[in-house]
């Protein structure tokens, strides 16, 4: 059965690395927040979307064929998502995508 | 009827006042500026400030400069304001001993105790001790992880962690017992090994217990009461921290020592005083109050203290071009006040608050160039411009024109350099003090005690409300009121504190809580403007009694604050008076008042000699 209440992680099946993958889900992992994997097709920021609005925590993470990662809130406007970034910035946008959850301020790259 | 100017030259603000006055006295005021200051109060250097803001107020009231019969301008005495804070205290670590940092996210709860060991030496390790593992940059947490559990399945009792990467959680999540893991430590490499460590992690909501009490630290080490003595600074600098490391080094020492700050004489017209500046701001305006009035102030040379004064003299001769020795100081300002500083030689970035006082000193210099200004001004403007009144009088006059206040009056003029006080009994003369401390000082500790290393935060701190971004839709300030929002709110913005400047909203790189800037802010303000609002109050009341002033009036640029005005209201209520912020002529507020005096006077002055025809 799938977690309502757990950020909602929506991977392209095209997605190579599984690096970023574990990145991202280890990000969301040492915030302390719930998690849950599905797989779906299309842009990372219409995934991620998506995933926000099936998530019941409101939060869903999005991520394209190529990598490319998408935070998203289920309250803002589809085209204007929290948070993007390549797979190399995964982790931080793992850690970025739980704090929209528990409410600390966003990590910064490079801090 | 002939078209006047008076013309207010301040430290940081020049203001304006046009009216037709005339030639019984009669007036009407026209129009109102006001502009930066250009140059230091009082010399040539303010012409182009001064013509600026004239051209503004003449084009408000929709007149020409040609139709000008007189500019007056206040005999401007250049007051500058030195400041410097010092710290009393310092926390050195000399040898690694300590890792104080409060990494958002350590793992695991508890307390333990072993031997730091390298994560790469974990496999050597013989069964049966007890371990702190310290595992480095680059170590990923499921290796970490699966090692730590491999050396427990061993018989090596691994009781903590010390790691470098943000993986506390990770690797606790992934360990068969769990335990303490502090995170975060960015020199790592600097941890000694083989050395006694203790690792605590407090559950969440909580603070540690045992790192945090000197006792606590003596039991988990077996300290004897010297030793004990000695990490007490330690202990005393974990205090409040979620999680924290305690490594003992055989000669590690962690110090918390005062420094010598230096001794402060107090010169006054009769007696001559020295007071330690590291026994605080109450000794030190103790012993003001007993030699005041002041005539000047020297610091200990070679000591903090005596840099400081020296500093401030320097600019202050640097300023006014007088010679170094003719500078005297005649006020001095000292507040409490605390600093997060860097500890030397701690592991993780650690701040420990360290006690310091700021100093504010103020210099009266001699009377400025002020015909040489009034030539300038002449050459620039072409009508003729007139010297007129001390600055205390004319504020005077100006603050009278509120309505509601009558003689006697004092004014409370609270700028950003100094905060000045005047008094005008029934038909004595007017008695007036300038005092250091004032706006700059109060964003100096604001920039200071949040350790934001950065004025122009401080200063919208000083400024503005604050509230907190707590949904991409609303914010909530600090008296606790909701505003919503139609567009999402920046992600930068996001959860953190912001101030709500006229620009928009502006995020606070800070981990401070909305109720601790709130409170700095609050306090900054209460020791700077109340305290000098008191001492001024008191320097210029007949007999150096308050409740004989009757009406006080709050001018100058900081009686604009959104609190400080109510703060010096509410500190003066018990003194029976009427105290609050001026409207100058019912519709400039607590600006303009010198300006307004000017031409006040200017015109009484034709009265009287109309009358005496």
């Amino acid at each position: 059965m799938t977690p309502v209440i757990a950020v909602m992680v929506w991977c392209d099946p095209g997605l190579r690395s599984r690096r970023c993958m574990r990145d991202l889900t280890a990000g969301i992992e040492e915030e302390g927040v719930p998690y849950h994997l599905e797989s779906g097709t299309g842009g990372s920021v219409e995934l991620a979307y998506a995933a926000a609005q099936a998530s019941g925590l409101g939060v869903g993470v999005g991520v394209d064929a190529d990598g490319n990662v998408c935070v998203h809130h289920a309250k803002l406007p589809s085209d204007m998502p929290a948070v993007t970034g390549p797979a190399s910035a995964a982790r931080i946008i793992g850690h970025n995508a739980a704090r929209l959850v528990v409410g600390v301020p966003l990590k910064q790259p490079d801090l | 009827m002939s078209l006047v100017v008076g013309v207010d030259i301040g430290n940081s603000t020049t203001e304006a006042c046009v009216a037709d006055v005339g030639e019984s006295g009669q007036m009407a005021y026209l129009s109102a500026a006001l502009g930066r200051t250009s140059g230091v109060k009082g010399t040539v250097d303010n012409v182009t400030g001064v013509a600026d803001v004239v051209g503004r107020a003449l084009s408000a009231a929709g007149r020409d400069l040609s139709e000008v019969s007189a500019v007056l301008v206040n005999e401007a005495t250049p007051v500058i304001s030195g400041l410097a804070m010092e710290t009393i205290t310092e926390t050195v670590i000399t040898e690694s001993t300590m890792i104080g940092h409060n990494p958002e996210t350590p793992g695991g709860v508890g307390l333990g105790v072993g031997t730091t060991v390298a994560f790469t030496d974990l496999p050597g390790c013989p069964s049966g001790c007890d371990v702190i593992c310290v595992a480095g940059v680059g170590a990923d947490f499921e290796d970490v992880a699966a090692g730590i559990n491999g050396a427990v399945a061993r018989g090596v009792r691994v009781v903590g962690a010390i790691v470098h990467a943000d993986d506390a959680n990770l690797i606790v999540n992934r360990l068969r017992t769990p335990v303490p893991v502090v995170d975060e430590v960015t020199l790592v490499d600097r941890v000694p090994l083989s050395m006694p460590a203790a690792v605590e992690v407090a559950e969440p909501g909580r603070t540690i217990r045992t790192l945090s009490n000197s006792y606590g630290i003596a039991t988990v080490f077996g300290l004897d009461p010297e030793q004990t003595r000695m990490i007490a600074p330690v202990a005393r600098s974990l205090v409040g921290n979620r999680s924290a490391v305690v490594i003992r080094t055989p000669t590690g020492d962690i110090t918390g020592r005062r420094i010598p700050a230096g001794a402060l004489t107090l010169i006054g017209e009769q007696a001559k005083r020295q007071v330690d500046v590291d026994a605080g701001a109450d000794e030190i305006m103790a012993t003001l109050r007993r030699v005041r009035p002041l005539t000047d102030a020297a610091g200990e040379s070679g000591t903090h203290v005596g840099g400081m004064l020296a500093r401030v003299r320097d600019t202050m001769a640097d300023l006014t071009a007088m010679p170094y020795d003719a500078v005297r100081i005649q006020d001095v300002l000292a507040v409490d006040t605390f600093v997060p500083q860097r500890v030397t030689g701690g592991l993780a970035g650690e701040f420990a608050l360290e006690n310091a006082v700021a100093l504010a000193a103020m210099v009266r210099t001699s009377k400025g160039p002020m015909e040489l200004l009034a030539e300038r001004l002449h050459e620039r403007l072409g009508s003729d411009v007139l010297i007129g009144g001390v600055e205390a009088d004319m504020a005077l006059l100006g603050a009278l024109t509120t309505p509601g206040t009558a003689k006697p009056v004092a004014i409370l003029d609270l700028g950003g350099g100094s905060t000045d006080a005047a008094m005008a009994m029934e038909d004595a003369d007017v008695h007036s003090v300038h005092l250091a401390g004032a706006g700059d000082l109060v964003t100096n500790l604001i920039d200071s005690e949040l350790g934001l290393e950065s004025r122009e935060a401080a200063e919208e701190i000083k400024k503005f409300p604050l509230a907190k971004a707590e949904s991409f839709f609303h914010i909530r300030l600090e008296d606790g009121t909701a505003r919503f929002f139609d567009d999402p709110l920046p992600a930068d913005a996001f959860a953190r504190v912001v101030v709500l400047a006229d620009g928009g909203m502006r995020p606070i790189r800070t981990r401070h809580s909305v109720e601790r800037i709130r409170q700095v802010r609050r306090s900054a303000k209460q020791r700077v403007f109340v305290v000098n609002a008191l001492r001024a109050l008191e320097q210029v009341a007949p007999g150096g009694d308050i409740r004989r002033i009757g009406f006080v009036v709050v001018l100058g640029g900081s009686a604009l604050d959104f609190e400080i005005p109510d703060m010096i209201a509410e500190a003066v209520a018990g003194f029976g008076i009427v105290c609050g912020t001026g409207n100058v002529r019912g519709t400039e507020g607590p600006r303009n008042a010198v300006a307004t005096g000017l031409v006040a006077g200017y015109a009484a002055a034709l009265g009287t000699s109309v009358e005496g025809r």
